[in-house]
């Protein structure tokens, strides 16, 4: 199993960088993923929306949520969450969050 | 005598995963219980294959099979090698040999049967499946740079295809392959989207483009009756990016053209041409053609997919034993005939950062469309620039082959990325355009792994930037 090392913390991920048990994400967990995925240093509070938002739906519905979902709920504009996420929808905002690699070619 | 250096073998060792079979055995899925989709029995599987082995033989895999002299050429045109030069399991010689060398063991080149136990060697158990499997799905793209390149038409991306194929009919697959062929036999679509947030996504994406272009005469129509194009799309273009729908419905609009969506058939990826499964090939491709005839549409179109439109366009048809009646093209010649035919009107000064084009392999190397996106990409940009080498001697973007779905694979491919990123680099272009959803993965994988200054766009991203709509003096605002 492939894994990360960032501020001295070691993080199980799968070989996309997906974290490798879902069911062990903290908020600590989505802000390191964030910095040695995304490259992103520190999450706003607009990024908050996004990933809390993607990981109720997932707690739900054992799914990532549809782009349109993560939209609706957060008011944002398509263009917003590619902002937010460079990777996108997929490999960023829903990697963040914790969820396993989403099935396709994606 | 002297030996070649070797470096250790690069084919990466995954063991068979069933989870998600088992769990859909225990779901009983309906495509499981009906034996479309199978999935893994331990057992007598080495015979089951050498079978299916033997009875599935045709001519053209015979020739592909017997016909190799080792020559050696294809070892350069395959960047598993070129990015592995000391490494002789990643030439494609090497991997057609795992199968040419069963076959030749257990079949003669007539197809005639010869008793499977007579020798020794050969597949022993799963464990000796699985690798192959790890071979057939891991350590190549199905790319077919090689066999465009060989001297004796050994089409090795056919053998591939072909072997990955008596696989899956035992489960010795990725997980992901299974994953995404369950949920196309079970769905319709390879990610599983409902219909609901099929439609609602539309709706959105209508939405936006009315606000954009400021009238609500605009439509995203399902479902029409008669219309002159049935358009059909990616999953991934609903379920995760749907910007190139809202860039596609804007022209389409502009253009004056008479297009719908289907309710059911949208989907023109296809999983069957990665798993191998003619099955699954002709249940999905049938849906799309079917799709046309309900609706009495003139013509189909692909948006921009180079494993969906091989797969529409071309092998569809053979797998679902279907006449081809209508004209069955990609978004792309759609947008050229526009062009030439005065049908919109562009400015190409609004893309002038420069731009170079990648060949999706399924769409140049094995779908023959080759000058057309560079028609259209000369017409809407200032600064378009050639990758080398380019046409059908592109390189795969590395995610070929249903790979981006298939995570146990990828620091390979990421390693033998290095070719692609090479490529890219010299280019010197800010953006590499690709008229494939599957490159666009591939490529961001690569710059992102290889921190390359580029961004990766689509011809219909390109095209709808430089639109000019009448009546809206102004650049409509890119924000889609
Ligand atoms: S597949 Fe073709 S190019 Fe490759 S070794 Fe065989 S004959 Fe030579
Ligand atoms: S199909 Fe492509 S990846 Fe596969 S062996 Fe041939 S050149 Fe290599
Ligand atoms: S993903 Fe793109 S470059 Fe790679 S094999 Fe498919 S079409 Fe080719």
């Amino acid at each position: 199993m492939a894994h990360i090392e960032i501020e001295g913390r070691r993080i199980e991920v799968n070989e996309e960088g997906f974290l490798a048990h879902p069911e062990e994400w903290t908020e600590e967990t989505a802000r390191l993923l964030a910095k040695a995925e995304e490259g992103l240093d520190g999450l706003t509070a607009e990024h908050w929306a996004v990933v809390k938002f993607i990981r109720d739906y997932y707690l739900e519905k054992n799914l990532a949520p549809m782009v349109r979902k993560m939209c609706q709920a957060t008011g944002f504009p398509l263009m917003k969450i590619y902002d937010l996420f460079p990777s996108g929808p997929a490999k960023g905002a829903c990697k963040v969050a914790g969820l396993p690699k989403p099935d396709g070619c994606v | 005598m002297k030996r070649r250096k070797t470096t250790p073998s690069g084919v990466v060792e995954a063991p068979l995963d069933p989870r998600t079979q088992v769990r859909a055995k225990e779901e009983g899925l309906p495509s499981v219980n009906e034996g479309r989709l199978r999935t893994y029995e331990p057992g007598d599987n080495v015979r089951r294959f050498l079978g299916l082995l033997s009875s599935r033989i045709t001519r053209s895999l015979a020739v592909s099979l017997t016909a190799c002299v080792h020559c050696g050429l294809c070892a350069e045109s395959c960047h598993y090698f070129l990015a592995r030069p000391d490494d002789p399991t990643m030439t494609p010689v090497w991997k057609a040999d795992q199968i040419r060398k069963i076959f030749k063991r257990h079949v003669d080149w007539t197809g005639r049967v010869a008793p499977w136990w007579v020798k020794a060697g050969g597949p022993r158990d799963d464990e000796d499946l699985n690798r192959l499997k790890n071979i057939v799905f891991g350590s190549c793209s199905a790319c077919r740079r090689c066999t465009y390149n060989c001297p004796m038409g050994v089409d090795t991306g056919l053998l591939v295809r072909f072997t990955r194929g008596l696989l899956t009919e035992l489960g010795i697959v990725p997980e992901g392959v299974f994953n995404v062929s369950r949920d196309q036999w079970e769905t319709g679509n390879q990610m599983a989207v409902t219909e609901t947030d099929y439609l609602e996504t539309l709706e959105w994406m209508r939405d936006e483009v009315r606000t954009e272009l400021g009238t609500d005469a605009i439509d995203i129509p399902v479902d029409r009756q008669g219309a002159d194009i049935l358009y059909t799309i990616n999953p991934r273009e609903i379920k995760f990016d749907p910007r190139s729908i809202a860039h596609a419905a804007k022209i389409f609009h502009t253009a004056g053209e008479s297009w719908t969506l289907p309710n059911w058939g949208w989907d023109q990826t296809n999983f069957g041409l990665f798993s191998g499964d003619d099955k699954l090939g002709a249940y999905v491709a049938r849906n799309v053609y079917e799709a046309a005839e309900r609706l009495r549409t003139k013509r189909i179109v692909i948006s921009e997919c180079g494993h969906g439109y091989r797969s529409t366009r071309w092998e569809g048809y053979t797998w679902a034993g279907y006449d081809q009646k209508l004209p069955t093209e990609s978004v792309v010649v759609t947008l050229k005939r526009y062009l030439e035919d005065g049908r919109i009107a562009v400015d190409r000064t609004r893309n002038t950062e420069p731009v170079t084009f990648h060949d999706s392999c399924n769409i140049a190397r094995s779908g023959d469309l080759v000058e057309e996106p560079r028609d259209v990409l000369r017409r809407v940009c200032t600064d378009f620039r050639e990758m080398f080498p380019n046409r059908r001697e592109n390189f795969c973007c590395t995610g070929g082959g249903g790979l981006l779905s298939m995570a146990e694979y990828r620091p390979l491919r990421l390693e033998v990325a290095k070719i692609k990123a090479d490529q890219l680099r010299a280019t010197g272009a800010e953006l590499v355009c690709t008229m494939c959803h599957n490159c666009v993965d591939g490529l961001n994988d690569v710059i992102k792994h290889y921190k390359l200054p580029m961004r990766v766009v689509q011809v219909l991203e390109l095209v709808s930037n430089a639109l000019v709509v009448p009546g809206t003096n102004e650049r409509t605002k890119h924000r889609l």
